[in-house]
């Protein structure tokens, strides 16, 4: 994130459209394929408090799930099992 | 036609499809089962029907799509059709709620959170899991499909059987849930929110 962004001095502290900034914000944030979407995003950031304070949560929310959801080890005998039943219905 | 379809792959294509395409992604089948039953047995028995049901259908799997939303389809379809029906559990009465009501387009998008950035980044995965386990199961499941194994919404709306509008509002609507368990987390253990400011 670039700092420029970082300072809030600039920003207004209501969203003009809170359900399609929110909408967008989250498709960006999603990987959706959006036309500009990098330019976009550096925009709504640097104008507007609340996008702001959004996407930095949602970002922050999604990076948690991916990073430190308990992974559950697949059982050993799981693929062993599957490959014998696949030799069965060959 | 079909007859073609149905005779497609050789033998040998089919054992590389399956070794190459299919069996990569156990660790995610085996973790979005786990996460739908919250049981190991059970997680077992829905990843080994999913790849013997994939190895059964692989005729109707068109090799350079998306191998891993594919085999996520069947075990969700599997999750649904088989799991649901023999368990005691009822179809969870959230179900049929989360269907009609929770389906509509319609989402209010608007500043909920006084969750804060900081504090989400000191909970650990236990607390993280938690939350995210204690959402209904069309909830939970949007948001594995999406924030824990990365598919977009296309590819979700293709593995959930709903138009994508009804993936983005679910997916809001997920989260806005997700942060209400996590906010109240972060109040009993302490983290700072906004509230106590
Ligand atoms: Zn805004």
């Amino acid at each position: 994130m670039e700092n420029n962004l970082e300072g809030s001095g600039e920003r207004k502290l209501q969203c003009s459209d809170v359900s399609k900034c929110f909408q967008l914000l989250e498709s960006i944030l999603d990987g959706a394929n959006i036309p500009d979407s990098q330019e976009i995003l550096k925009s709504k950031l640097a104008k507007c408090q609340p996008c702001f304070e959004h996407f930095h949560l949602e970002q922050a929310i999604k990076e948690v799930l991916k990073n430190k959801c308990t992974k559950h080890e697949v059982p050993s005998e799981l693929v062993a099992n599957i490959r014998q039943k696949i030799e069965e219905i060959k | 036609m079909s007859e073609v379809q149905r005779k497609k792959y050789t033998e040998q294509e089919k054992n590389r499809i399956f070794d190459e395409e299919f069996m990569p992604h156990i660790d995610s089948m085996y973790n979005f089962g786990y996460r739908l039953t919250f049981d190991e047995d059970d997680a077992k028995d829905l990843v080994q029907d999913t790849y013997l049901k994939a190895y059964r259908f692989i005729n109707s799997f068109e090799q350079g799509t998306n191998a891993k939303a594919w085999l996520f389809r069947i075990l969700k379809n599997s999750f649904i059709n088989d799991y649901r029906k023999k368990s005691k559990q009822p179809a969870k009465v959230d179900y049929q709620e989360v269907e009609t009501y929770y389906n509509s387009e319609d989402v209010d998008y608007k500043m909920t959170s006084d969750l804060r950035v900081d504090s989400l980044k000191d909970m650990l995965g236990d607390e993280i899991s938690n939350a995210l386990n204690s959402l209904a199961v069309d909830f939970r499941t949007v948001i594995i499909l999406c924030d824990l194994e990365g598919f977009t919404y296309e590819e979700m709306a293709k593995i959930l059987d709903i138009p994508i509008g009804t993936v983005r509002s679910r997916l809001h609507r997920a989260r806005n849930l997700l942060k209400d368990k996590l906010r109240s987390y972060a109040q009993n253990m302490g983290y700072k929110t906004d509230e106590e400011e």
